[in-house]
């Protein structure tokens, strides 16, 4: 996500790295990993209490991707929502696993506490993929949504911080949530359409 | 009744202004503008969590190396050299198959530090003893350590899961050869991955070797060979293994016992490979030669897949 932002703007489409992914280039793993690794490691370290464990699941993410990179579809969402989803998928599976674990630990121990949870993996992979998307939108728009997201500025506000006339400000705000939405909908953790394009890459 | 106006909706989900009397109706009736401003809402949580995702930590350098490792373990990336832009790649020293044995062998070294827990070897001085560069890279962005090399990272190699994940039944088996696989670390580099087809040094004795046959299920036409050289190396060829979905990966067993540690992977059916051994492998002992089929489940025990097996005599 981050670089997204670091490259020169206008962040650089995903559609040639996507296809070149998908047909094995191997200039494209490395691509994909330095542009979406921090997101797939942020998405486990956020959700997983061991260091070692959220390197060993973005380890994963990406040889799995890479060997499973067939399956891809970039018609169905982006390169990096995919990432996520394997992510996502590996993140759950290993909670599952020391969820097992401490649960044959707290019998020997006879410690009936429950592991605390950490952050919902849905929700992460939710906000890594508004995060990418909101990192794409024009200029103009980002920076509307970024004042309305961050400093809770109303229309009004921001209009007079920036100069930018309160219609054009409505206009940009209003066509940048509608991006974030469609996004979301499309790469989003949420049960539905990404799910038969995962099962080939786990 | 018309549908809210989209502008109004996007107004309302950020919270500009609570709807009036006539949206709350129409939203109470019309499930299609319901949900529109439920997604916006949502979205809008999500937008305003976003904050600092832009400025995500760069992951260590060593998952880099660990994902190309893991990869070319597969054969699924002949020409990583390319891709890999960050500065091994430049100096042009290093070389795919390298890092993949490097990453087998620091795996090896990383169970010095378990075994370093019951008593044997302090993990601390495997780096200790290692050439200055030791845990580069961690942190860092790829493409700014000019002299950074995959081979000389043995601090960043020691915390990889690969190793920490060792099974006890292979600490047991290596806490006898776990100085030795410390000596050998810094030596990896020169395993002999710049060839493809690597073979042994011209006139290298053979100490010890064992034809391997098709083990189990495994086709009759699968078979290879083992050879001890002196300079302590495993060549290994084999031929016709089964295409597997995963990797082979090469092992040493002791019979008596069953204890077993990994020494390479394979990548080709038909294949031939320069194994580096601990310098004081007992070989009486680990006697017998197995190739395995692995997948990639992240688990580094043996699979109990044996596809091909010898007993070395010399």
């Amino acid at each position: 996500m981050t670089a997204v932002r670091q490259e020169p703007d206008p962040p650089p489409t995903d559609d040639d790295l996507a296809q070149r992914f998908r047909a094995g280039d191997e200039t494209a793993l490395r691509e994909a990993y330095d542009r979406y690794g921090r997101a797939v490691l942020h998405l486990a370290t956020s959700t997983l209490v061991n260091r070692s464990d959220a390197e060993d699941v973005t380890q994963a993410t990406f040889v799995a991707a890479w060997l499973g990179r067939d399956t891809f579809d970039p018609d169905k969402g982006s390169l990096i929502g995919w990432l996520l989803g394997i992510g996502r998928r590996k993140v759950i599976d290993r909670i599952r696993a020391s969820a097992r674990e401490t649960r044959v630990v707290e019998t020997v121990r006879q410690l009936p506490e429950p592991v605390s949870t950490g952050p919902d993996p849905d929700a992460v992979v939710d906000r890594l993929v508004v995060a990418d998307e909101l990192a794409r939108l024009p200029e103009d728009q980002r920076r509307m949504l970024e004042l309305a997201f961050y400093d809770d500025l109303t229309h009004q506000q921001i209009s007079a911080v920036t100069g930018v006339p309160l219609g054009t400000v409505k206009s940009h705000i209003r066509r940048g949530m509608a991006s974030l939405k469609r996004r979301w909908e499309v790469d989003g953790a949420a049960p539905g359409p990404r799910a038969a394009g995962l099962s080939g890459a786990r | 009744m018309q549908h809210l106006d989209h502008e109004r909706l996007v107004f309302l989900a950020l919270g500009e202004s609570d709807a009036d009397h006539g949206e709350t109706g129409h939203l109470d009736t019309c499930a299609q503008c319901r949900d529109e401003l439920a997604g916006l809402r949502h979205v809008a949580g999500l937008g305003a969590d976003t904050q600092g995702l832009a400025d995500l930590p760069d992951p260590p350098e060593h998952l880099w190396r660990n994902i190309v490792a893991e990869i070319e373990a597969a054969g699924s990336l002949p020409s990583l050299t390319e891709a890999r832009r960050s500065p091994e790649s430049l100096d042009g020293t290093i070389d795919p198959t390298g890092t993949a044995g490097s990453n087998g062998l620091t795996g090896t070294a990383g169970i010095t530090g378990t075994a370093g827990t019951v008593g044997t070897t302090r993990p601390g001085t495997a780096g200790a003893d290692e050439p200055t560069g030791g845990g580069i890279g961690l942190g860092t962005r790829p493409g700014t350590h000019p002299s950074a090399s995959p081979l000389r990272a043995p601090g960043s190699a020691r915390r990889s899961r690969r190793s920490r994940r060792r099974p006890a039944w292979a600490t047991t088996a290596l806490t006898s050869v776990a100085a030795a696989a410390i000596a050998i670390a810094g030596t990896v580099a020169v395993l002999d991955g710049s060839r493809p087809t690597p073979q042994p040094t011209s006139r290298q004795d053979v100490v010890a070797s064992a034809p391997l046959a098709a083990f189990g299920t495994t086709p009759r036409d699968a078979n290879g060979d083992a050879r001890i050289l002196t300079d302590g190396r495993l060549h290994l060829h084999v031929a016709n293994l089964p295409a597997v979905p995963g990797y082979y990966q090469v092992w040493l067993i002791n019979p008596k016992n069953m204890e077993m540690f990994p020494v390479g992977v394979l990548h080709n059916r038909s294949d031939d490979a320069l194994l580096p051994l601990p310098p004081n492998v007992d070989l009486q002992a680990y006697s017998v030669v197995d190739v395995s089929a692995e997948q990639y489940d992240n688990k580094p025990a043996h699979s109990g897949d044996s596809l091909l097996r010898g007993t070395l005599t010399g």
